[in-house]
Order: C-alpha cells, then structure tokens, then sequence
C-alpha cells in the first residue's frame, strides 16, 4: 500500500513530456498503404450495385474490399456474451446510416486511395429514413431493421425490465403524481487522436495489428470472428491511446484494415480524418427518459414508472448493455419501493452509438435529478431535504432488490450543502447513512428494508411485495 | 529546401505546398507533432518556427526556406528534461499525451518573456485542445516553469515504490 | 500528401515586385500566411493549381504618414493587436495566438465564405475605419475602399495594402465565442472618423457589410437606441451551424446600440 498517498511518476510520464511515447499513427512500417472507405451519402438506401473495377484498375490501388470479401460479415462485441448481433462490417444490400462503410481501398497514398474510393460506383435506391428516437417507435414509423424498431434480445423480453413492490397501488395512494420527459443529446467523444490502425502482415502468416482501442481482447475476438482466424494467429499492439473516453472500444479501423492487409499482403494504415470521426464515429447516445412519481404530500417517493428509450442509432453495438447500466440506476441516489422500468434500445438511421464515461448511467442521473427538483417544485418543498429525506440508507434495497450497506448520498449531499453554503433544517444536517428507523422507515419503506447484516445480492428478493422478470 | 530541424539541417524534398506538420512526421519522422485535426482546431501540432509557436499543420513549406524549426523532440531528454519538460512531468500535466508535445512547444515560447499568470497563460495557451480536460495541471505547471521552479529535482528523487521490500502483497479482499 | 500537391506550380516571391509580375491578370491561388488554404488543399477542398506563395514578398509591415496608417497585405495579426480600435479590438478576437502570428490582414480580407462558418472578421472594422485597399490584377492597380472591395466579392485580386486615417474613436461589440478556434458569430464595428461616424457587421451574410440606415439615424438622432432599430433595414441575418437568423436578427441591434453607445 506505498502507493497511496505517494506520489508516484506516470509509467508513461517521461515519454510524454518529451514526445517519445510511440502512438498508432507513429508507428513507421516501410510500404505501408493508406486505407479510404467509400461511405453511404444516404440515411437509408438499398444498395442495387457495387462496382469496384474502375477503382481496382486506378494507379497505386492494391486491394479493394466489399461486403463479399469478409469471411463472417455480421458479428457484434457482446456476441460472445450471448448478445445477437446485427451489424455488418461491410454494408451487405443495405445501408442504414449516412456514412456507413460499404467498401475499402488500400492504395499507395492517402491521395490515391481517396480517389479510387471516389471511383468505387455504389447504385443506391433511398428509403424514408426516421432519425427521431420517440417518432421510431410509432407504429406508422419506416421499418429501418429486420427485428422491427427495437433490438429484441433482453432475455425473454424485447426489451429491459425491472418490477419492485407494487407499482399500481403506490400511484393509487399517491396525492400527486409528477411527470417529466428528459432528453440527453448524443455527444461526440473527440479524442484528438482519431480513430487508427495499423495491420502489418508478417511472414510468418500472422497479423500484427497496431490498435488504438479501449478494449484490447474485444477488439481480438471481433477481428478472428470476422476473419474466421484462431486469435493464435493475431498479435495485437496498443495500450498508448490518444484520448478514448469510451469511443474506441467499437474496434473502428482494424478489421477492415486487417482484410486488406490480407488482400493486398501489405501493411495497411486507416486513421480517420477529424471530419470522419465527427461524421462517423460513434456517439454517445440520445435518450428519451419519461417518468412518473407517485409522490406523498409530505415528500416520500412511493413509486416510479419509467419509459426509456435508447437511440441506438442504426445497429445495436453495446446500446444493450448501457440500457442495462441506466435500468440499473433508473432510482437514482434514492429509495422508492415501487417501481416499474420499461427501457428499449430503438433503432434509428443516426450514426450508431457507443459507450461514454458512465455508459447508461449519466442520462437517467440526469433526468432523475432534474425531476426531483420538478418534485420539490410542485410540492413546495426544499429539493434539497427531499433528496435528503428519500436517499438509500444503510439497509434499503435498490429497484434491482441490491442491498444497500455503503450508501453516499446523505453524506455527499450535505457536503455539497456546505460547499456552497445552502442551509439546512437541523434535523436534516444531522442525518446520516445509518438505517432507516422511526420517522424515517414509515410504512410503506419497511418491506423494502433488508434485515440487518443482509449484503449485496444475498437478500431474498421474493421477501419485497411482488416478483422480478 | 534546407530545413533546421531540432539544430539539424535536412535537405527536404517534400513539394512546396505540402504543410510542415507532413514534412516532419512523414519524411523526416520526426513524430511529436500529432495530425490532431490537420485544419488548425486543436494545438496538437503545434512547434516553434523561428522561436514563434506555429501549427505545423497550416505552414505550407514554402514559406519556410532556411528556417529553423523546434519540436518536443529537441527540448530535453528524458534524463535531462527542459524546465517545461520538468515542470509539466511533476505536475502530471500529461494524461493521455496527445496534446502535450504542442502545449509544451506553446509553453516553451511563452515562458521565455518572464513569469506568467495563470490567465496569461490560459490567454496563450486557449486554442489547444486537451479533450482529457487537463487544463488545471497545464496550467500548474506552465506557470511553475514561468518562474523558474526546478521540478526536475524532485522529479528524479521521487520514484514511487522500489525494490522486493516496497512491493508489499495486495491483500485479499476481506483479509 | 494530396496528389493536387504534387501537381502544383509553385510561385515563391522574393519581392514586391516579383508577386506582383507574377500574378499578373489573376487566375491563381493565394497563399498568404496559409491558416485558409492549407487545409482545403489538406482536405481535398481545394486544387491549388498555380500557386502564388506571398510569405518572403515583403509585402509585410505596418506603415504610419501623418494621420494615416497603411499595412502591407501579408502583416500578421499578431503584429495588429495594437492597431486603432475597432481594428486592434477585432484583431485580438480572431482564433488563437499561433493562428493570428500566421494568418495575415490581406488574407483576412480576402476570406471567401467557409461551410457554415463567417470568416472574415476583420471586414467590418476596415468597413468601419473607411479603410482603401490598393490591390492588383486584371486591369491593374486600382484602390477601393473597403466596403466596396468586400462587397463586391472579387476575390481574385492581389492585395498589397490597406490603409486608414486615424480614427477618434472606435469600438466593437460582439457575440463572446466559446472557444479560441469558433469564427465570431456576429459583430458589430462602429468608428468615428473626421466627424462621421461608420457602422459595419461581420457574421451576418456572407461577408462584412456597412450598414449607412443606421449611420444616417445616428447622425440625425446621436440615440444609439433608435440608430440600432435600424439595423434590419441594412442587413438580412441568415441561418448557418452557428446560429440561426432568428437569434442574429434578435442580437444584431444589441450589438449595434452598445457599440454606439461606446463611442
């Protein structure tokens, strides 16, 4: 434990300060080609023709490559996790997305690669595109994926659920009912290193790929799957990234340079421009968050009903899992014991979406937060001594029935409190994270309270009123 | 073309249009400049062109004849950092690194009138991007290396934990 | 690099004189302190083509006869940040401290419109100053004044100086960008000179332009309040990323009315 309260050097601290640490686009390997992907003009097309002739006869071209050259073309990161996928490497008869790659070339210079994947002629036949997350779902909306508007694979549902207590009885004894719709826009993670990769082919037959990625061991199973290759024949180089923040774990360039490499049996390079990685990389999602509080006169959630739905733009990538993280959170820092969550991953013609720092998570804060305060509005009451009031306490249980035995939120809130100097009523500056007894366990709070020294997932979740999914 | 680069002179044969940031990571290799954005938005290739801060990437090499070009390769070694070097190495005014080499070279013009407020320095320093948002540590130890603060000392005498009996066994979880 | 690099002829002047003979009738591409064209050429954008490269011409420097001020088109921002306001107030707002020691007043000037994006900062201040630029090309030398220069859009003209009488007074209001690398969304250059005061907007069309409705109120009423309900009659606000009409038709004489305020 020498560390802790040490100050301890970067491991890569020198490097950095004099511009020697060795990133993806660094890296120099003699005869290296540059990679251009011709990408849809169009938001939703059907693809009638792909002609790669002209280019493949252009100077300085060594490989072009199209859907039908890619072993095993649609495979997704959660594939191995028992998550279907639905996302081709090379757009196969349809794109849905404006700027979906539908072919690659490889050619001397970036100059001639441009223009051979300006000569690669794509006939495309436009389709009515839905780029609105709520308007996707309605039932006259463009049907834009073979599984409808939603990604269908939750376990035995098309979509996440979570059920706590009883839902429609707390909406019953409710003396006011709070609705809100909360929309967090898609954000662009700009790492000022662009999407890279670099795929050298060496003698041996192995591939050596220098990689940007946030996920080194995703982004080798998605290459072998896509290559149909045993993961013994890749070596894979990175762990200096120019920034990710969630970005670069949709292993963006390296199977598709990896497949040239193979075509033309040269090192192959892609880095994106500034403009691709704003046009094409992946986003952090929009949201659609609509939520109803059943409220008491005096400030106790007594329930919440929540309709989620996630943009997941064209294809579903990790939007399955990131809707999984915000069902997770869809309470917040506070116990209600009622609850009913509905979350959908949405597909619409909007570049897909991917993880960002707190997948999932900070869209329904977010909203969770912004309708407390739409809480505390209506009710005339302080915000933040309803937060105080119905935050977790050592002992209640979550929306997904976990066990509460370190909870922040009092404390973190009454720091936050004093940090910029907001007064407080006496017996909310006293409370703590101990549990919930008196005042603060009325009725409707008991059947949710674990018994004490319950941990994490080892309380009985058939013991709360009502069952799970 | 005769370019001097880092005190080197090199006989460049990139055409006159290509922009300098080209010149130097692709036919002299010289790799510190980053294609951050390649349209002057993100301060990460940026170098000293005849002592003045520059973006590489807007200089076509034309206009360069016989000058004299500093990058983050030339300022210090790692055995012997340049104050700049230094003070953004103890200030861990690095996190991922792709902005540092052009927050260094801006750094290193502007240190050499004196002494720099933290507003002066944010005032020249506010078209580099650093997208890991660092910018309180930059600014930390741009001002530190302003005033002259030797953090290369420190630096050196504080390497974290060494030898068989500082690595200490990470104990089990409930242990 | 760009195979259109490859290809371009390549001009290098080593004087006045020798940028001037070589640009002749026009037709060429410009490469002042190259903060524009670099990256269209970088980014396929732009084929240079025949190129003229103005960086060792000397038609740099700042210039001062009697009350006047003339500056060589190839002077670096960096070296205007003094100049009289609004000029050296608007010079000191574009982009960033490597930018403006690159970028140069004549290729300011010049800026054709970007995509979705106002380029040409410092039109409204040289508008505002009552500023001639003495430029070259097909049918010679000739001076114009700003206004007129900008607003006719040529910009196939060599520019080798800009000149201006001091000013008494000047000031400039504009929509605060959020980043050192934003263009100025909107702003707004007003100067008195010998008695007469001009107004001029940069950020609300595709360049610069004088604005003479509120100039003639400000003169009949010195109320910069009703001079600046007149703003609207001079110009017609448009849509880009930045910003929409709606929000540059509301900000506009807001801008106008503290900039008069100001003098």
């Amino acid at each position: 434990m020498k560390a802790v309260g040490a100050r301890v050097p970067r491991y890569d601290g020198l490097a950095h300060v004099t511009g020697r640490s060795q990133y993806v686009d660094d890296v120099r390997v003699h005869g290296t080609l540059w990679t251009k992907a011709v990408r849809s003009p169009h938001h939703h097309a059907g693809i009638v023709s792909i002609d790669t002739a002209k280019a493949e006869g252009m100077p300085g071209v060594h490989a072009v490559i199209t859907a039908a050259d890619v072993p095993h073309n649609v495979y997704g990161h959660l594939e191995a996790l028992g998550v279907p996928a639905d996302e081709p490497l090379l757009a196969d008869g349809e794109v849905r997305w404006k700027g979906q790659v539908v072919a690659a070339v490889a050619a001397d210079s970036e100059v001639a690669a441009q223009a051979a994947a300006d000569a690669v002629e794509v006939v495309y036949e436009e389709r009515e595109p839905v780029f609105d997350v709520r308007t996707a779902c309605d039932p006259d909306a463009p049907s834009i994926h073979h599984w409808g508007s939603v990604y269908p694979h939750f376990g035995p549902h098309n979509h996440r659920r979570v059920r706590k207590g009883d839902v429609d009885r707390a909406f019953a004894d409710a003396d006011l009912i709070v609705e809100g719709v909360y929309r967090p826009q898609a954000i662009e993670h700009v790492p000022l290193e662009t999407q890279v990769s670099l795929v050298v082919p060496e003698p041996s037959g192995r591939l050596t790929i220098y990689t940007c990625t946030q996920a080194m061991y995703f982004s080798m199973g998605v290459v072998a799957a896509h290559l149909e290759w045993p993961l013994s024949k890749l070596k894979l180089v990175g762990g200096t990234v120019g920034g990710g923040f969630g970005g670069k774990v949709d292993t963006a360039t390296e199977t598709i340079c990896a497949l040239l490499a193979i075509k033309a049996q040269r090192p192959v390079k892609w880095r994106f421009t500034r403009e691709e990685e704003f046009l094409a990389s992946s986003t952090r999602a929009p949201w659609h968050v609509e939520i109803q509080d059943a409220v008491s006169q005096d400030g106790w959630l007594l329930g919440r009903r929540t309709l989620t739905l996630h943009d997941s733009g064209a294809y579903s990538r990790f939007s399955p899992y990131g809707l999984t993280k915000h069902a997770f959170h869809h309470t917040g820092a506070y116990t209600i014991p009622n609850v009913r969550f509905d979350g959908f991953v949405v597909f619409t013609n909007r570049v897909p979406t991917t993880a960002m720092r707190g997948f999932g998570v900070t869209s329904v804060s977010l909203a969770v937060e912004l309708h407390m305060d739409r809480i505390a509005e209506q009710l005339g009451m302080d915000p933040m001594e309803l937060r105080l009031k119905n935050a977790n306490r050592i002992g209640d249980t979550t929306g997904n029935r976990v066990v509460m035995h370190d909870p922040s939120t009092v404390a973190v809130t009454l720091a936050a409190a004093d940090a910029v100097g907001y007064e407080l009523g006496d017996e909310y500056r006293q409370m703590s994270a101990q549990r919930r007894a008196g005042e603060l366990l009325p009725e409707h709070l008991v059947a949710q309270q674990a018994p004490e020294g319950e941990h994490l997932a080892t309380y009985d979740p058939t013991r709360t009123n009502g069952g799970t999914d | 073309m005769r370019l001097t680069v880092n005190g080197t002179e090199h006989d460049v044969l990139s055409p006159p249009l290509t922009p300098l940031l080209h010149v130097l990571r692709e036919e002299l290799m010289i790799t510190s400049p980053k294609a951050g954005c390649q349209q002057g938005g993100c301060g990460a290739c940026t170098v000293l062109v005849d002592g003045e801060p520059r973006r590489s990437c807007l200089e076509p090499l034309a206009a360069l004849e016989g000058a004299s070009i500093a990058t983050a390769e030339g300022l210090g070694t790692p055995e012997d950092l340049s104050p700049v070097q230094a003070a953004f190495h103890e200030h861990y005014a690095a996190q991922c690194g792709f902005c540092t080499s052009g927050f260094l070279m801006a750094a290193e013009a502007l240190i050499q009138h004196g002494p720099v407020t933290r507003e002066q320095a944010a005032e020249a320093l506010g078209g580099h991007v650093c997208r890991c948002t660092g910018y309180v540590k930059i600014l930390d130890a741009v001002t530190a290396a302003s005033n002259g603060e030797d953090a290369a000392g420190r630096v050196e005498a504080d390497q974290g934990p060494q030898g068989e009996d500082s690595v200490t066994p990470i104990p089990g979880r409930w242990g | 690099m760009a195979g259109s690099v490859d290809a371009a002829e390549v001009i290098v002047a080593q004087s006045p004189q020798e940028a001037v003979e070589a640009f002749g009738d026009g037709g060429m591409t410009l490469v002042g302190g190259g903060t524009i064209v670099v990256p269209e050429i970088t980014h396929g954008r732009l084929d240079p083509g025949r190129t003229l490269v103005l960086g060792r011409a000397g038609l740099d420097g700042v210039r001062r006869d009697g009350s006047r001020t003339t500056i060589g088109a190839t002077t670096r921002l960096s070296e205007l940040e003094d100049a009289p306001d609004p000029l050296g107030i608007a010079v000191r707002h574009v982009a960033d401290r490597e930018v403006r020691g690159q970028a140069t007043l004549g290729g300011n000037l010049c800026a054709p419109p970007g995509v979705e994006s106002p380029r040409g900062d410092l039109q409204a201040a040289l508008i505002a100053l009552g500023a001639d630029v003495r430029s070259t090309g097909a049918g010679g030398q000739r001076t114009d004044d700003a206004e007129a220069f900008v607003g006719a859009g040529d910009r196939d003209r060599l520019v080798l100086d800009v000149s201006f009488p001091d000013p008494e007074a000047g000031a400039r209001q504009a929509v605060r960008r959020p980043h050192a690398h934003a263009y100025t969304v909107l702003s707004v250059c007003v100067a008195r000179t010998a008695g007469a005061v001009r107004v001029a907007v940069s950020g609300a069309g595709p360049h610069g332009a004088r604005c003479p409705s509120v100039e003639r109120a400000f003169a009949e009423t010195a109320d910069p309040e009703a001079a600046a309900a007149r703003v609207l009659d001079d110009v017609t606000p448009h849509d880009d990323a930045l910003a929409s009409a709606w929000y540059r038709s509301r900000t506009l004489p807001v801008l106008v009315r503290r900039a008069l305020a100001e003098l």
